[in-house]
């Protein structure tokens, strides 16, 4: 299967600092993408950071790893800046210094925590130096002015503070500060492999249920050895599919909103609760939870015949193609969303930017075809990207993305499902070695790696999740640069990035 | 312009009308529990598996306000013990009216000046305080035009300043804990707060991490708390209206009938 890979780390051996800079410089030259970067506590004060990285060719995976002291580390931003967030992260749930980050602020922790906590620390290292302050950055200038927002926001979304330094209405700088929604989500994840982390893996980022939930499912499988067979894996695609057609039609009720247009708002809106409900129907929930058991999908998954979710697709597909080209063909919302917000091409591959965002400009990368899953070999999807990287190629994506998949489910609906979808009786057994599990799942909004170190008992020492929207929010700041602050909303919008999968 | 106007006349109303009934299957609403779950080796199965410790076999209950609705006890027990029916109404109301056992308590109604307040315009200002956004979701979707919330004349408000309560969501961060205490010292009085989703009422699946609150109840006094993980617009919106006596079968016959 090449939607996951399991190194074996007994067979590893940690390079120097030189090396795995170098592993990490090349890998990203040769045209691989940086799928996690994250430490691991190995013993009482010591530490190792893991590089994934991959998807140059589909199914390309490889892994290095260097062992770092309880104090610092060379910062690794420099030769590749995607990696510029997953430092603060270990910076702030380690303690561990990366020597020379250009911009450490804290990604997790604000006032108010013990400035000494470093939660995966664990005993036995060094007492670490208080954790630093949050610095904005401050633009200096004639005219300049500052402008805050949140954490509470004026809709219902989740709680972020963003920080515009402004002259007159132009945006010069948008700093993003996120830990709000921080949970400890990963530290619950640890211990032996079982329904707990499943579930848990259903709330990293409510809106990406399937996506992340079929990741972690595949990655418990692999490494108790207990895969699904072919027609489970056939429903967690379909799952997959009808989740992405939801929010991207989510989306573009949400830009519509942003931009008053109101035909496009209540249509799009409709149209993803009717999508939901499908998911309901498949899964017995909106948000397609308890999809996925270990091995298998749920005893009562799917909800409804193949047959009869064509026809509803059908139905849903042509209202979406209908209410998608007067949305994008008006010229009203043409001129309100082109060259708006625009993400270089340039800066989304440097940030390494993934999913909608990233192929809206110019990023070539869908884990569906990188990294696929046993059904996505069978019936290949087809990659839309496109140029201009501004809203209106996002909405775009979006929308072709949408029909693309209605194509790709009606296909797939239509062909046999063979063997059994509930999950396996049999025992299951750990690797029996120190392994290093990676698995890849194309959601919505981008690719979702979640990665494992599984110790030769079994059990699950630490457990990393990198949401796309980890890759993306960076990439938000430089989009709305030297736009007018009142087209922040739909630039905000047009990424639609999740909190809670930034923040775990 | 023109094929808005078309398309907008071609589709009809959408809007749900009141009382609903279940929704299809297999959507996993309201627990049906057998009368001998209890008195069998079954409870004990059930409440090991669960990982929220929703189920209490020594007390002889299942706690909503824990449940995540993943479904692990119904498979477990086989469906004779708990099974989840196609309802989405939920009981609502304080901590203790979550509970349920041999009997469901019945979900309270707001006190007089709160109804008469409240009851026929009701400004909420949500916050999500570290969940994952799935209540906040469904707490969205109330406004679209299936559920249209705002035929009751209850709405969703930009500023706590222009809110008469809080709706909160999730299981209440530690780096939101500051931001909600002061967004609800913000609300004028008289004031709710009304909590919705497992972990906003228990913590939920989180519950227990360095992180988190456990709940709302652990930083504000909370009037309403609805179940569900998450709440399904319909859980949401029968569990407001029954709080303020407008969701039919929850009026008291000496009340007039509200329009819907
Ligand atoms: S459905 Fe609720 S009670 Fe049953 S196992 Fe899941 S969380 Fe526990």
């Amino acid at each position: 299967m090449r939607c996951v890979h399991l190194f074996d780390l007994d067979a590893v051996n940690p390079l120097g600092d030189a090396p795995f800079r170098t592993f990490l410089a090349g890998g990203i030259a040769a045209g691989d993408r940086l799928l996690a970067l994250f430490a691991e506590r190995c013993g009482p004060g010591r530490f190792l950071v893991h590089a994934a990285l991959g998807g140059s060719f589909p199914g390309k995976y490889s892994h290095g790893c260097v062992e770092v002291s309880p104090k610092s580390f060379p910062t690794l931003t420099d030769v590749c800046p995607g990696a510029h967030w997953f430092e603060r992260e270990i910076y702030d749930m380690f303690g561990i210094l990366p020597q020379g980050h250009p911009e450490l602020n804290p990604l997790r922790f604000h006032e108010g925590w013990e400035k000494r906590f470093f939660p995966m620390r664990g005993d036995g290292s060094p007492s670490p130096e208080p954790r630093r302050g949050y610095r904005f950055l401050q633009v200096r200038g004639e005219g300049i002015h500052e402008i805050a927002v949140g954490p509470v926001h004026a809709g219902i979304i989740e709680p972020g503070h963003f920080r515009f330094s402004c002259a007159g209405e132009t945006i010069q700088n948008l700093e993003i500060q996120l830990g709000y929604q921080h949970k400890g989500t990963e530290s619950l994840f640890t211990g032996a492999p079982g329904m707990r982390q499943l579930l848990l893996s259903e709330s990293i980022s409510g809106d990406t249920a399937v996506g992340h939930s079929n990741a972690c499912a595949r990655l418990l499988e692999q490494v108790l050895g207990t895969p699904a067979e072919h027609a489970a894996e056939k429903w967690r695609s379909v799952a997959l599919e009808v989740e992405r057609i939801a929010n991207h039609c989510g989306d573009l009720g949400g830009l519509s909103t942003d931009i008053g247009y109101l035909f496009g708002a209540s249509h799009f809106s409709r149209l993803r609760g009717t999508a939901l409900n499908l998911l309901m129907r498949l899964t017995g929930n909106r948000f397609g939870r308890g999809l996925n058991r270990i091995g298998g999908i749920g005893p009562r998954v799917p909800g409804i015949g193949a047959e009869d979710l064509l026809t509803e697709l059908a139905r849903l597909g042509s209202e979406v193609e209908e209410a998608g080209s007067v949305l994008l063909e008006a010229p009203s919302v043409v001129a309100r969303m082109e060259g708006t917000g625009r993400l270089l091409a340039a800066t989304a591959k440097t940030l390494q930017i993934v999913g909608v965002v990233g192929r809206a400009s110019g990023r070539d990368i869908d884990a569906r075809r990188d990294f696929p899953s046993p059904c996505f070999e069978e019936h290949p999807p087809r990659v839309v990207v496109a140029a201009e990287g501004d809203v209106l190629a996002r909405a775009r994506i979006r929308y072709e993305e949408m029909r693309s998949s209605f194509r790709w489910l009606s296909k797939v609906l239509s062909s046999p499902f063979a063997g059994t979808s509930s999950p396996h009786a049999g025992p299951a057994s750990g690797p029996g070695r120190r392994t290093l599990a990676v698995s890849v799942e194309e959601g919505w909004r981008g690719e979702i790696v979640h990665a494992a170190i599984v110790e030769g008992n079994g059990h699950i020492v630490r457990y990393k999740i990198a949401d796309p929207s980890f890759h993306n929010w960076p990439g938000l700041s430089f989009a709305v640069q030297k736009n007018v602050v009142s087209d922040f909303p739909l630039c905000n919008k047009s990424f639609n990035l999740s909190y809670s999968g930034a923040d775990l | 312009m023109f094929e808005s106007i078309v398309g907008r006349k071609r589709k009809g109303k959408a809007t749900v009308s009141l009382p609903f009934g279940n929704l299809p299957e297999p959507f996993r609403g309201m627990p049906v529990i057998d009368p001998d779950f209890f008195y069998g080796e079954t409870a004990e199965t059930c409440a090991r598996i669960c990982e929220t410790q929703a189920i209490d076999p020594k007390a002889q209950t299942l706690d909503l306000g824990r449940c995540i609705f993943c479904g692990l006890c119904e498979e477990a027990c086989g469906a004779r013990g708990i099974r989840f029916s196609p309802d989405p109404h939920m009981p609502y109301g304080k901590r203790e009216h979550l509970v349920i056992g041999d009997t469901t308590p019945e979900s309270p109604i707001a006190d007089r000046t709160l109804r008469s307040l409240l009851g026929r315009s009701l400004h909420l200002r949500e916050v999500s305080a570290g969940g994952c956004n799935g209540c906040d979701l469904e707490a969205q979707a109330l406004g679209n035009p299936v559920f249209d919330l705002q035929r009751f004349g209850i709405d969703f408000v930009a500023s706590p300043r222009h809110a008469d309560g809080l709706l909160v969501t999730g299981p209440v961060s530690r780096n939101m804990k500051e931001a909600l205490i002061k967004t609800y010292e913000a609300v004028a009085e008289p004031r709710i707060v009304i909590a919705t989703g497992a972990c906003a009422i228990s913590g939920g699946i989180f519950r227990g991490s360095y992180a988190v609150e456990d709940g709302v109840g652990s930083v504000l006094p909370v009037d309403v708390y609805i179940p569900g993980c998450p709440p399904h617009p319909l859980t949401l919106l029968s569990a407001l209206l029954g709080f303020f006596a407008r969701y039919p079968g929850k009026i008291p016959p000496s009340f007039p009938t509200p329009r819907t």
